[in-house]
C-alpha cells in the first residue's frame, strides 16, 4: 500500500459517502452542500491521477461556479425551505401504483448498472498501469487545445455564449410577459 | 497513476450509480440537477482514467474538460427553467408540471 493508493482510496471513500449523501439528505440546502464537498473530493481524486489541470478546473467550475448557482437556485425557488420551513418535495416512500415505477424500478438499474460494470471493470485485462506522462501536462493540454482540437475548443467557447444569452433570455422574457398579465 | 486502473473505474461506476439512482426516484427538480452533475462528474473521472491507461492521456483530460463546458452550460440554462418554473407554478415537482405532457 504505497501513499497514492492511500491517497485515492480516501478521496473515494469520501466522495461514495457525500454522493450517497446527495442522494438521500433530507434538506436540498445540505444535499448541496454535500455535492460541493463531493466536488472536491473527485477534484482530490483528479489530482491522484495525474490531472492537475482538469482538478483546476473542477475546483473552479464546479465547486466555484455550479455548486454556488445551485445554491443560489435553491434560495430563490424555495424560499419556504431555506427559512426553516419544510421541504415541499421531501423524498418520500412512494404508495400504490407508483412504488414499481418510483421505487423498484430505480433499485433494479441501478444496481445492475453498478454490478455489471464493476464485474466488467474488475475482469478485463488492463494494460499495466502507465507511468504518469512526464512533463507539465497543462504544456500538452494547452498546445493540444489550439491545434488539433480547435474546432470543437472554438465550438465550446460559442456553447458557451449561447447558453448564456438563452439563460438570461429565458429569464427576462417571462418576467416581462408576468408584467403584462 | 501508481494504482490498478480499475480503482477509478469502479469509482466512476459508483458515482454515477449514485446518481442514476437519484435522478430517477427524486421528485425536486433541483435534486435530479445535482444528480446529473453527478453522473457528469462520474464520467469525467472514466475519461481520464481511459485516457491514462490508454496512453492517451492529452485526448482523455481534453474529452473531461469538453463534459465539464457542456455541464456548466447545462447547469445555467436548466436552472434558468427551474426558476422560471417556480415562479409560474409556485413548485418544482416534476411529477405535477405537465406542461409539454403532449
Amino acid at each position: 500500500m504505497d501513499l497514492s493508493r492511500v491517497t485515492f482510496l480516501t478521496l473515494a471513500a469520501l466522495a461514495t459517502v457525500s454522493a450517497f449523501r446527495v442522494v438521500t439528505a433530507s434538506k436540498i440546502m445540505h444535499a448541496a452542500l454535500w455535492l460541493g464537498f463531493t466536488f472536491l473530493m473527485v477534484a482530490g481524486v483528479f489530482l491522484t491521477m495525474g490531472a492537475e489541470f482538469l482538478a483546476a478546473a473542477q475546483v473552479l467550475i464546479y465547486v466555484g461556479a455550479v455548486t454556488t448557482i445551485i445554491l443560489f437556485g435553491i434560495m430563490l425557488s424555495e424560499a419556504a425551505e431555506v427559512r426553516g420551513g419544510r421541504d415541499p418535495v421531501a423524498p418520500t416512500t412512494p404508495k400504490g401504483p407508483a412504488i414499481i415505477r418510483r421505487f423498484i424500478l430505480p433499485i433494479v438499474a441501478t444496481l445492475a448498472f453498478a454490478a455489471i460494470m464493476i464485474f466488467v471493470y474488475s475482469q478485463a485485462p488492463w494494460p499495466d498501469a502507465s507511468a504518469a506522462p512526464a512533463g507539465d501536462t497543462v504544456r500538452l493540454l494547452g498546445s493540444a487545445l489550439f491545434t488539433d482540437y480547435v474546432v470543437p475548443f472554438e465550438l465550446a467557447a460559442v456553447l458557451l455564449l449561447v447558453a448564456l444569452v438563452g439563460a438570461i433570455a429565458i429569464a427576462v422574457r417571462d418576467d416581462h410577459k408576468e408584467e403584462q398579465g | 497513476m501508481s494504482f490498478p486502473v480499475a480503482y477509478p473505474l469502479i469509482l466512476g461506476a459508483i458515482l454515477f450509480a449514485l446518481g442514476l439512482y437519484g435522478a430517477l426516484t427524486q421528485r425536486n427538480a433541483i435534486r435530479i440537477l445535482m444528480c446529473v452533475e453527478l453522473m457528469l462528474n462520474a464520467v469525467n473521472i472514466n475519461l481520464i482514467a481511459f485516457g491514462s491507461t490508454l496512453q492517451a492521456a492529452t485526448a482523455g483530460q481534453l474529452f473531461a474538460l469538453f463534459v465539464m463546458t457542456v455541464a456548466a452550460a447545462e447547469v445555467a440554462l436548466a436552472l434558468a427553467i427551474i426558476l422560471i418554473l417556480a415562479r409560474r407554478e409556485k413548485h418544482i415537482d416534476i411529477e405535477r408540471v405537465n406542461l409539454l405532457r403532449w
